[in-house]
């Protein structure tokens, strides 16, 4: 996945079959973390803490219904991948960019978690069950640096060593 | 060459986020995921709060290194918006009252 060009109403980038294949697939397992996951607060108990965390989950399942629409349309909309001599062009406004970050990051959380939350450096046990995860995983970072690169944001040699 | 260290703009968060001096501070809070791209939590920063570069790599660093980092001291209802927006992002953000 590679940026041809980009200006004010988006960006443009192209992929090969094989790339636009995984991504695909990669797509079809959103969303992958649970409602459960996210909490308002770590100490728990305060004024309200039980509504406040049901509106939470409210507000992020509604969030969740609104990025899968767009999966969907993704999935299903052919049209979306314009087909070249060498593979395929996908044309991104801004905020599909941020949509297609925030759907891949729950991919990569959500695999993640599946794995039982490997360190960094610990590489899980692979086994029929949990390889798509693995997958997805690694998919996911590629697709997101892919994405973050066309915006600019680059690993800094300050963090070096990190 | 000697790196320019930017320090959190915690300070000046606190005289304009809260909208009197009774009010309690609520802390949002950013906690280390280590399946988290260091690239995509730094450019998460800069969409929510509109932060430029350095800050946010300063706060994303500051969880990648010591486990966690307060992104800002707010009313209830501001830390309620920004923990949302981060968590849409798959981020692991929660408030907590300042004591």
């Amino acid at each position: 996945m590679k940026l041809i060009r980009a200006n004010k109403s988006g960006h443009v980038f192209h992929l090969g079959q094989r790339e636009k294949q995984l991504l695909l697939e990669t797509l079809k397992l959103y969303p992958l973390v649970p409602a459960s996951h996210h909490h308002l607060s770590k100490r728990g108990k305060g004024p309200n803490a039980d509504e406040n965390q049901r509106l939470l989950e409210e507000a992020l399942a509604e969030q969740r219904q609104d990025n899968r629409r767009q999966v969907l349309a993704m999935l299903n909309e052919p049209q979306r991948f314009r087909a070249t001599k060498s593979g395929f062009e996908l044309r991104l406004t801004p905020a599909q960019v941020e949509w297609l970050l925030q759907v891949l990051n729950d991919v990569r959380v959500g695999s993640w978690l599946a794995l039982g939350q490997p360190e960094q450096g610990e590489e899980p046990e692979l086994t029929k069950q949990n390889v798509k995860y693995c997958l997805g995983m690694e998919l996911c970072g590629l697709f997101e640096s892919a994405l973050l690169a066309a915006l600019g944001v680059s690993e800094s040699p300050r963090w070096a060593g990190d | 060459m000697a790196e320019t260290v930017v320090m959190p703009d915690i300070e000046r968060e606190e005289k304009t986020g809260s909208k009197s001096d009774l009010e309690p501070a609520w802390l949002v809070i950013c906690w280390n995921d280590p399946v988290n791209l260091m690239t995509y939590v730094t450019h998460v920063f800069q969409t929510v709060f509109g932060w430029n570069k350095q800050k946010a790599e300063f706060h994303m660093l500051q969880i990648h290194r010591q486990g966690k980092s307060v992104l800002a001291r707010t009313t209830m209802e501001q830390a309620e918006h920004y923990v949302h927006q981060l968590q849409k992002y798959t981020l692991h953000a929660t408030m907590e009252r300042e004591l």
